[in-house]
């Protein structure tokens, strides 16, 4: 089946009819043609990840841990025998440097900086029983986004809309909306690994092109390209005739034509000038700290309603291993406020309970640090025994913790799960089953949880 | 050495014992039931005492009996549809019983869960360990199903070593039978056609400009000129086997044979020139290796040595050169220590790595399969993986000395040298205060966080320069040993649980014990004899997976269809006989990769045209598309394409080797920023003239984290997993880039300017040398009309819109979050080879009239066309 094996589908014979309607219309064919869930009845049908790269500090967000307060440049031992060069050496307790509310009906636990997202705290399910396996970042990225920390596999993303296909044939499955820097890692972060090449991350820049290449150098006009497609489509039809049998050449032949579409349509999409000015500002795009992430916000937003499957949002420096209280607070307010919004927004619009919204970092800090600067730049390294975690929307466990570290945050110790689980977990929220969600290679049946993993039941509502 | 014997045989053990009755549930138990519930159930429930899932423990009788979270007993003796157990693998009463095993891949199959019915209706007995024991040596029922036991070192349990094999599925452990001819056909032929479908009638031969231009493709990977086609078709009307046998013979000799050949090694053995992860550092003598295997390719150097010297060579000859390049091999992988690593979990990491490679490159065995417990296919125990690392234990990284050899191409390194010299002497970034107040990305921002981040930038600029500068110090990739790590059994593959430890040693399953595949405990010389070992002529798989792989660089698809994996779970050979006929000629003829090439090459097979005569009749007789009968189409690869557009433009250096190449790549992407630790990655430049830039893509520098996305979106494999065979789909963004790459604009206008110059002031011409090249042939008259018409319209479109010229940048402005105070600052990356004097720039449309926009456009349509890029 070559025929319509390309990236975004493939829908000739729509090329009359409304944009709109075209994006509802039902591919049945084509590798991204939607399709039914192992479990018809999930609420979440598409998915909104928000990566908070570097490792946000679980004490410092949604674990306060009062003990430390007590513990405060008390000398720290660690007792594994397997430590890193920045794990070693003499270590002092750190506490948090701010204070925790108690946010909402449900009375979820937040430090004081999160003045936004407090609002919607009853739409959030805090998860803090999830381990990482590695301390490094791009190992700890592409653990938490493939499933394998040495890179190479599929991304989540990938998974998802190989299992679920996509509603608009005319736009990628899954969108990836990274920072201006891509994170450690790069590129392999939203790889399709063994997958085919149609469930590739695409990365629409913040910048310049939203796609590679999606328009012609500047000065070459639209008519001008129709005229070199119709040369194009002239030689590949003859070429046809002389090839009966050869069933790729149509579908490259329709490539061409889609390609010529899609440059029309995607800009149209990204065009955030079409929101209402209220709704911009409510996305913090009128503030110069939270209008970088807003903006990708709001853009994820029209991505998910265009019947895009899955769209991760990337936003880095969380690595506070130095002045956390500073550098924690910074990050927090610059996505506090569109986090927030976007809940609002799609509630508002009566699209969050069909949407997975899933808020993490690779891993999470450690309640200690090494005494460097003489202790005044208190911060924290990296931690995979705890971390932070929350969902919202679609189908999860709204209004609860789930889960608990031990008293100083040092380690997951109820409800504790490795990081496969919560793939199995976010899979099985829309409508995915990580057993029956396989691909053979390698000799195998790959799956994302590499080996298998555990639903974990709580996080569910 | 003297007790590794090369004499490999699979050892079968045949069953003896008393001629089986009627089957017994007891006799059920021993060979079907245990070894079953050991498969498919133990991982979950019983393996690891401390993660037993539902609380359901199956490792015994009364566990079974006790049931799990249920509190009802799995198994009602006698009553299978009372049983949970019965329920559960039948996987029909949902509602109920949790399906089991859950992956719906594992399901079992009707004859086991039939099994396990028979089993609970005879009363579900489970006999003690003697009568077991007992039971397992009988002769049992199944054994004529084909149904073998091999003998290894041993499994971490007895039922795994005890466990039997579907005698198909263990084909390639099996020795090299070489088929008897009886006929005067091209082996190739004969043993294509016995596995014909009946009554499938073939295709005809291809003409003469399809065949030079498939068959120059697939050695070179490079299109034919128009003087080789036509001198090759009046060779071909004079004689067509000479002029056939002629042209595959110089294509051999071709320099450029190396280089294609090399571009499918290294999809395999994953070839890069960085190191990946967080800091992607450069790996500047990478590109020693690369050329290495584009000279053995091309000396035709014997497999078996190229192999032995790629694990071994620094053992083997350390006196020679290329022995010592060519362990570059042992350290491809991506890997990376920093002080946020565990060493015990880097080392780890690069011996899984490597043991791993080994096996797929190799042995076409993913022994990675064999980590944390037993192979669940192949008769590999946990033993036999960890026996192979410890040949890699003594293995250490080593940058050794050695100095530029006369075959390798040292143009550009003293240049590059300077080059780094002069960029460490500089600042390198500045502050944005420097730019005109216009062009400052803020007007204000916090001075603290500019200083602190600066700082760590230049520390981090610094270090990548470092690793540049290294390049100009004639030194290898390589490896020399050191003394040993000491390597244990590890429990669940973790570093955390080390069981007993193990000594150097094979895999078993070919001499049984362990003793017999024992290695020197020496530091020295473990790998000389594992090199030994995988390349002894009686080493079924080796020459099985070259002539694989080789077969597939011609057909598109290999004769088995997972060149990486002749386990169980790999696609069987569809043509066992051609695959072993193969194999013993390549041994026979002393490992020659050339000779393996004539023989395919001389085939009707690879000459039949891609038009079958009866479509129809070949979809339904051979839908899996095995039978040959029509050349399968191939597009061309992400290489060949750009190498063709190059070609053809007149714009292609054809230099071999050398340091590698920096090609111009989207330039959104070489000034993307990528976060390495503690920095962003620095932007990518590409070389200052043509002739470097204008290289074959096997020499442009692979970073790992930074692919050309032109490459990428045709399919170029990513360079952390072994590629054992390309995708070669058809995605949209294919389009985007062909139609509207400033690049690939480039490449056309060159072409255009090219034809005017070769064929001035008459259009009729330029467009008739055009198809010359891209298509090999002349234009149809209806082609020509189009290509006129096309033509003056175009012409009068550029003379209404000029194209806006569009300068390099000449440096970039960089942010980043500090991490200490958690606010942005921002810095100037200055781009000295686009801001320095020595840029020459390709041909750009501003540079040109709109006579050659026109033509460069036709030509644009051209590299676009179906026709260009496919090979029939």
């Amino acid at each position: 089946m070559y025929r319509r094996e390309f990236l975004y589908g493939v829908n000739g014979g729509l090329g009359a009819l409304a944009f709109h309607s075209m994006l509802r219309a039902e591919e049945k064919i084509g590798p991204l043609a939607s399709k039914v869930a192992h479990f018809p009845k999930a609420k979440a049908k598409r998915c909104i990840f928000l990566y908070m790269a570097g490792g946000p500090s679980h004490i410092d967000t949604f674990d306060p841990k009062p003990k430390l307060k007590e513990l405060h440049l008390k000398k720290f031992k660690r007792q594994s025998k397997f430590l890193s060069a920045m794990g070693s050496g003499e270590r002092y307790y750190v506490q948090s440097p701010f204070n925790f509310v108690r946010a909402g009906k449900s009375g979820i636990e937040m430090c004081e900086h999160w003045q936004h997202l407090a609002g919607v705290a009853d739409e959030l399910c805090v998860y803090r029983g999830c381990k990482a396996e590695s301390i490094n970042h791009p190992t700890a990225n592409y653990h938490m986004n493939t499933g394998n920390r040495f890179g190479g596999d599929p991304a989540i993303g990938s998974w998802v809309t190989y299992g679920l296909g996509t509603e608009n044939q005319n736009l990628p499955g899954y969108v990836v909306l990274p920072e201006v820097a891509y994170p450690q890692g790069g590129a392999a972060n939203w790889s399709n690994g063994f997958l085919p090449p149609h469930f590739q991350g695409t990365t629409l820049r913040s910048k310049g092109s939203p796609i590679l290449d999606l328009h012609p150098p500047k000065g070459v006009t639209r008519e001008a390209q129709r005229s070199d497609l119709d040369l194009l489509a002239g030689l590949n039809s003859m070429h046809a005739k002389r090839h009966p049998s050869h069933e790729e050449l149509a579908s490259r032949m329709q490539s061409y034509e889609l390609a010529y579409r899609m440059q029309m349509e995607v800009p149209e999409i990204l065009d955030l000038g079409k929101e209402k000015q209220s709704t911009r500002e409510s996305y913090g795009l009128d503030d110069q700290r939270t209008e970088e992430f807003g903006r990708r916000l709001l853009l994820a937003r029209r991505l998910l309603e265009n019947g895009v499957r899955f769209v991760q949002v990337y936003t880095a420096g969380w690595d506070s291993h130095d002045y956390i209280n500073r550098s924690h607070r910074e990050r927090i307010r610059s996505v506090d406020k569109p986090i927030a919004t976007l809940i609002k927004d799609l509630k508002d619009r009566g699209l969050l309970d069909e949407t997975l919204i899933v808020w993490c970092g690779e891993f999470g800090r450690t309640p200690d640090n090494g005494k460097r600067g003489g202790g005044e730049r208190l911060g924290r390294d990296h931690n995979k025994n705890a971390m932070a975690v929350w969902m919202a929307g679609g189908g999860v466990n709204a209004g609860h913790v789930v889960g608990a570290t031990d008293e100083i945050g040092e380690s997951a110790a109820e409800v504790v799960h490795p990081i496969r689980d919560l793939h199995v977990t976010i899979l099985r929220l829309l409508g995915l089953d990580d057993n029956k969600l396989t691909y053979f290679h390698g000799g195998r049946f790959k799956q994302l949880s590499q080996t298998g993993g555990e639903f974990i039941s709580e996080l569910m509502g | 050495m003297k007790r590794l014997s090369t004499n490999l045989f699979l050892i079968l053990i045949s069953l003896v014992g008393s001629d089986a009755g009627e089957i017994s549930s007891d006799m059920l138990f021993a060979h079907k039931i245990l070894p079953m519930f050991k498969a498919k159930c133990l991982a979950c429930h019983g393996e690891d005492p401390k993660k037993i899932k539902g609380d359901f423990d199956m490792r015994t009788y009364s566990g079974l009996l006790r049931g799990g979270e249920s509190e009802e007993p799995s198994v009602v003796p006698g009553k299978p549809l009372r049983s949970p157990l019965y329920m559960a693998v039948k996987r029909d009463h949902e509602d109920q019983w949790e399906p089991m095993p859950p992956k719906e891949n594992d399901k079992l199959s009707t004859e086991q869960t039939d099994h396990i019915r028979n089993w609970i209706e005879g009363g579900a007995p489970w006999p003690g360990p003697e009568r077991l024991s007992k039971l397992l040596k009988e002769k049992d029922p199944w054994s004529a199903e084909g149904s073998v036991r091999v003998k290894t070192s041993g499994g971490l349990s007895e039922a795994w070593t005890n466990r039997k094999y579907e005698e198909s599925k263990l084909w390639a452990y099996q020795p090299i039978s070489k088929p008897n001819l009886r006929t005067n056909d091209h082996p190739v032929d004969a043993l294509i056609r016995a596995r014909s479908p009946e009554g499938l009638s073939i295709a005809l031969s291809a003409e003469a400009l399809t065949l030079i231009r498939r068959v120059t493709f697939d050695l070179t990977g490079l299109p034919p000129k128009p003087r080789e086609v036509q001198a090759f078709k009046i060779a071909w009307e004079k004689d067509k086997d000479r002029a056939w046998e002629d042209l595959i013979d110089q294509l051999l000799l071709s320099p450029h044979y190396g280089e294609q050949m090399a571009r499918h090694w290294l999809d395999v053995v994953r070839y890069a020139d960085s190191a990946g992860f967080s800091n992607d550092y450069p790996r500047p003598h990478a590109w020693r290796y690369r050329d290495y295997v584009v000279r053995s390719f091309n000396n035709d150097k014997p497999y078996d040595q190229f192999v032995r010297e790629q694990i071994a060579g620094d053992e083997i000859k350390p006196e020679d050169p290329d022995h010592i390049i060519a362990t570059g091999f042992l350290r491809m992988g991506p890997w990376e220590h920093t002080a946020m690593s565990v060493k015990a979990v880097t080392r780890q990491q690069y011996l899984d790595d490597v043991v791993n490679s080994v096996g797929v490159t190799f042995l076409a065995n993913e022994l990675r399969c064999a980590k944390c417990h037993d192979h669940k296919f192949d008769p590999i125990p946990t033993r036999d993986y960890y026996r192979m690392q410890a040949i890699f234990a003594p293995v250490t990284f080593s940058e050794r000395k050695l100095p530029w050899q006369d075959f390798e191409n040292r143009i550009g390194i003293k240049k590059d040298h300077e080059r780094y010299q002069r960029l460490i002497k500089e600042k390198g970034i500045r502050s944005i205060t420097s730019l005109p107040e216009a062009d400052r990305p803020v007007s204000q921002f916090d001075k603290e966080s500019e200083r602190a981040g600066h700082s760590k930038v230049n520390n981090k600029r610094r270090q990548q320069l470092n690793y540049q500068l290294k390049r100009a110090n004639p030194s290898v990739f390589s490896v020399i040993n050191g003394a040993p790590d000491k390597i244990h059994i590890l429990k669940g593959g973790s570093i955390e649980s080390p069981q007993g430890e193990v000594s150097p040693g094979v895999l078993s399953l070919f001499e049984g014990s362990e003793e017999l595949v024992s290695l020197t405990n020496n530091k020295n010389g473990r790998r000389k004899e594992l090199a030994k070992w995988i390349t002894s002529k009686n080493n079924p798989l080796t020459a099985r997976v070259i002539v694989n792989r080789i077969w597939q660089w011609h057909f598109g698809q290999g004769l088995a269809g997972n060149p990486n994996n002749f386990g169980g779970t790999g696609k069987l050979p569809t043509h066992p006989e051609l695959l072993d006929w193969l194999a013993a000629t390549l041994i026979e003829s002393g490992w020659s990769v050339k000779k393996i090439h004539r023989y395919i090459l001389t085939s009707a097979t690879y000459q039949r045209s891609a038009s079958h005569p009866d479509p129809r009749a070949l979809a339904r007789l051979d839908p899996e598309n095995i039978s040959y009968a029509s050349f399968k189409p191939r597009k061309l690869t992400a290489e060949e394409l750009r190498d063709s557009m190059l070609a053809v433009s007149g714009e292609l250096n054809l230099v071999l080797g050398g340091i590698p190449s920096h090609p111009e790549i989207n330039e959104e992407v070489a000034m993307q920023p990528r976060h390495i630790m503690g920095s962003v990655g620095p932007a990518y430049q590409a070389d200052p003239l043509p002739s470097q830039r204008n290289r074959r893509t096997l020499y442009a520098e692979r970073i790992r984290t930074l692919a050309d996305p032109m490459l990428e979106v045709f399919n170029k494999p990513g360079p952390d997993l072994s590629c054992e065979r390309r995708e070669t789909a058809t995605i949209a963004p294919q389009a985007f880039t062909m139609l509207n790459s400033p690049i690939i604009r480039s490449r056309a206008l060159a072409f255009a300017a090219r034809l005017q110059k070769e064929r001035p002031g008459n259009i009729n011409e330029q467009v008739r040398r055009a198809f010359r090249l891209t298509y090999h042939r002349m234009p149809h008259d209806s082609e020509m009309k189009m290509s006129l018409e096309y033509l003056a319209n175009s012409k009068k479109e550029h003379e209404a819109n000029q194209q806006e010229r569009v300068e390099l940048p000449k440096y970039v402005v960089r942010q980043m979050v500090e991490e200490m105070t958690g606010q942005a600052f921002w810095w100037v990356e200055d781009l000295d080879i686009y801001a320095g004097p020595d840029y020459v720039p390709d041909l750009k449309p501003w540079d040109v009239g709109s006579d050659t926009r026109a033509l460069g456009d036709l030509c644009l349509v051209l590299f676009n066309s179906n026709e260009f890029i496919y090979i029939y």
